[in-house]
């Protein structure tokens, strides 16, 4: 069977067609990848932990992702951000307190400043127990 | 018609062909939030393989912005760099100020030891005064040694050195052609000297980074070197080798008012060590000059002085006593010591409480030194880390006159020939 021969205007036709079509598409791409684009997420200010039973009475767990140092005392939970309030940089956990490895600030293993640069003793972070039978940390 | 749409449609896909194809070379920039500022910074797109610059700036906590400016989220090296405070040397200090102040960090109080910025500027080193009122005297410009100018305008209402001012030279307000020629050729020797330019051998000699920022080239004092090889790096550990880019490069010619430079090129340390013409004892070529020089003889008390002998007063003495007296010493007993703050920028030495230490006539403490339990002494070089032992001049069989404890003196038993 013969085909018939594709006419001037036909290919002029498909050839524009064609070129709009990835045109459009090419234009979409970029249009979904800008809806898409995420900025800087905000930092973390909640973290969810185990279970309080979890933790051994007496026991100093580091929570390196906060970071924050969680101790289980007779008295209940406590945790203290290993953030040196002089500058920002991340204490270092010592057998007797915690040591600043910027600028040398010392604090004692409840987090009480013993000597500077540092003008305060590190922070202590809000703990709470969620319905999920978790304990959440809070840095803000 | 047709044709034209055709044409229309192909352009069209051309020009977006050509930005998806630019998109997909941009670089993916590298985000960090320095837990100091919270604010996003780009800066380790391009940057990531520079070294930490000292344990006490890691990148993390401070990032780059808040020491050096710029522009955090532009992705262009131009457009980046073009709001950089001081350039690649953001202690110089003209800028100082903005890139290392802060009550938390060089521009703090004397009590908090942070007051590193007001003590440096208002330094020998900086105000160039001892040079300035010994040409001006040498010509008769001024009546004494006395320093009345300095490199810039500096006043100190509290001096202890009795000097509470000191006025900007200016060589064009002089008469006599030597001081203007001084003027001229040689004012480029003080930390606030306008920054020789980049590359150069004298590049990033001004400002903090002159001392605490060491270059690679170990013979600067070479005039073989002709360039400086930086680091990204702050630093307590002063080798010789940056003490001597200045004060070992060359003498100045007072008939010419020019500079010349150093000719030979030493191939031992102890040709290589401050000043060919001086004699020097084997702990004073041996040691680098910051294991005995104290932080107020180099950078200052924060008071004006005349000259460098005025604020320059480590001696022999200081660590070895006299036949008559023994050095003075201190016992750590409190963690607040100026000594644990000096050892833990530079942990050569394990600093205890309960150590007792060598301190100067001043009560400043030489942190790098220990008593030892049979009374003899030891010192930590600050550099190389090296210990050295040393025994007090008291029941030695030492001559000399315990009055006459200048350099000069000691040198005439104890110097090391050339």
């Amino acid at each position: 069977m013969n085909q018939a021969p594709i006419s001037r205007r036909d290919f002029l036709r498909w050839v524009r067609d064609g070129l709009l079509t990835i045109s459009g598409l090419l234009g979409l791409a970029g249009l979904l990848r800008f809806l898409a684009y995420q900025s800087q997420p905000a930092p973390q200010t909640e973290f969810i932990l185990a279970a309080p039973a979890d933790y051994a009475p007496g026991s100093r767990t580091l929570l390196p992702q906060v970071p924050a140092l969680l101790v289980r005392t007779p008295a209940g939970f406590s945790a203290y951000s290993l953030i040196c309030p002089h500058l920002g940089c991340t204490v270092d956990p010592q057998s007797d307190g915690f040591i600043c490895p910027c600028h040398g600030s010392r604090f004692d293993l409840q987090g009480q400043l013993t000597h500077g640069p540092a003008a305060r003793s590190l922070t202590t972070l809000r703990l709470e127990t969620a319905p999920d039978g978790k304990l959440h940390l809070f840095t803000n | 018609m047709r044709r034209l749409i055709v044409v229309a449609s192909a352009l069209l896909l051309l020009v977006l062909i050509g930005i998806t194809w630019q998109a997909s070379r941009r670089v993916k920039p590298i985000a960090l939030v320095p837990s100091l500022t919270g604010k996003v910074e780009y800066c380790l797109t391009c940057h990531s393989n520079l070294p930490e610059i000292s344990k006490s700036h890691p990148v993390k906590t401070f990032g780059c912005v808040i020491c050096h400016g710029g522009q955090p989220l532009a992705l262009d090296a131009t457009l980046a760099h073009s709001t950089l405070r001081g350039g690649a040397n953001p202690a110089d200090y003209s800028v100082v100020q903005a890139n290392c102040g802060g009550s938390n960090c060089h521009s703090g109080s004397a009590t908090t030891y942070s007051d590193d910025i007001q003590r440096s500027t208002t330094s020998i080193q900086d105000t160039y005064a001892g040079a300035i009122a010994t040409i001006r005297y040498t010509f008769g410009a001024q009546p004494s040694l006395r320093a009345l100018y300095g490199t810039s305008a500096v006043q100190d209402p509290s001096s202890t050195s009795g000097i509470t001012s000191l006025q900007m030279f200016d060589p064009k307000k002089e008469t006599n052609p030597a001081v203007q020629a001084f003027g001229q050729n040689c004012l480029t020797c003080h930390l606030s000297a306008v920054p020789s330019q980049a590359g150069s051998r004298y590049d990033h000699f001004t400002g903090c980074a002159a001392c605490h920022t060491p270059t690679q080239a170990a013979d600067l004092t070479s005039v073989n070197t002709k360039t400086a090889t930086l680091v990204h790096q702050l630093t307590t550990a002063i080798p010789y080798t940056q003490c001597d880019a200045c004060h070992n490069r060359g003498n100045y010619d007072l008939r010419s008012m020019t500079f010349q430079p150093r000719s030979d090129t030493p191939n031992t340390r102890l040709q290589d060590y401050y000043q060919p013409i001086a004699q020097f004892t084997s702990c004073e070529y041996n040691l680098d000059c910051v294991d005995c020089h104290t932080r107020s003889e180099a950078m200052g008390n924060g008071s004006l002085y005349s000259r460098e002998k005025d604020i320059q007063y480590i001696q022999c003495q200081t660590c070895h006593g006299t036949l008559t007296q023994l050095p003075l010493t201190r016992t750590l007993s409190d963690p607040n010591d100026l000594a644990f703050r000096l050892a833990q920028l530079n942990p050569v030495v394990d600093l205890q409480l309960g150590d007792t230490i060598l301190v100067t006539d001043q009560g400043e403490p030489l942190w790098n030194t220990r008593v030892l339990p049979d009374g003899t002494y030891e010192l930590v070089g600050k550099v190389t880390g090296q210990v050295f032992n040393f025994k007090p001049v008291m029941g030695s069989g030492c001559l000399q006159d315990p009055n006459d404890q200048s350099s000069a003196a000691c040198h005439q038993c104890h110097s090391v020939q050339r």
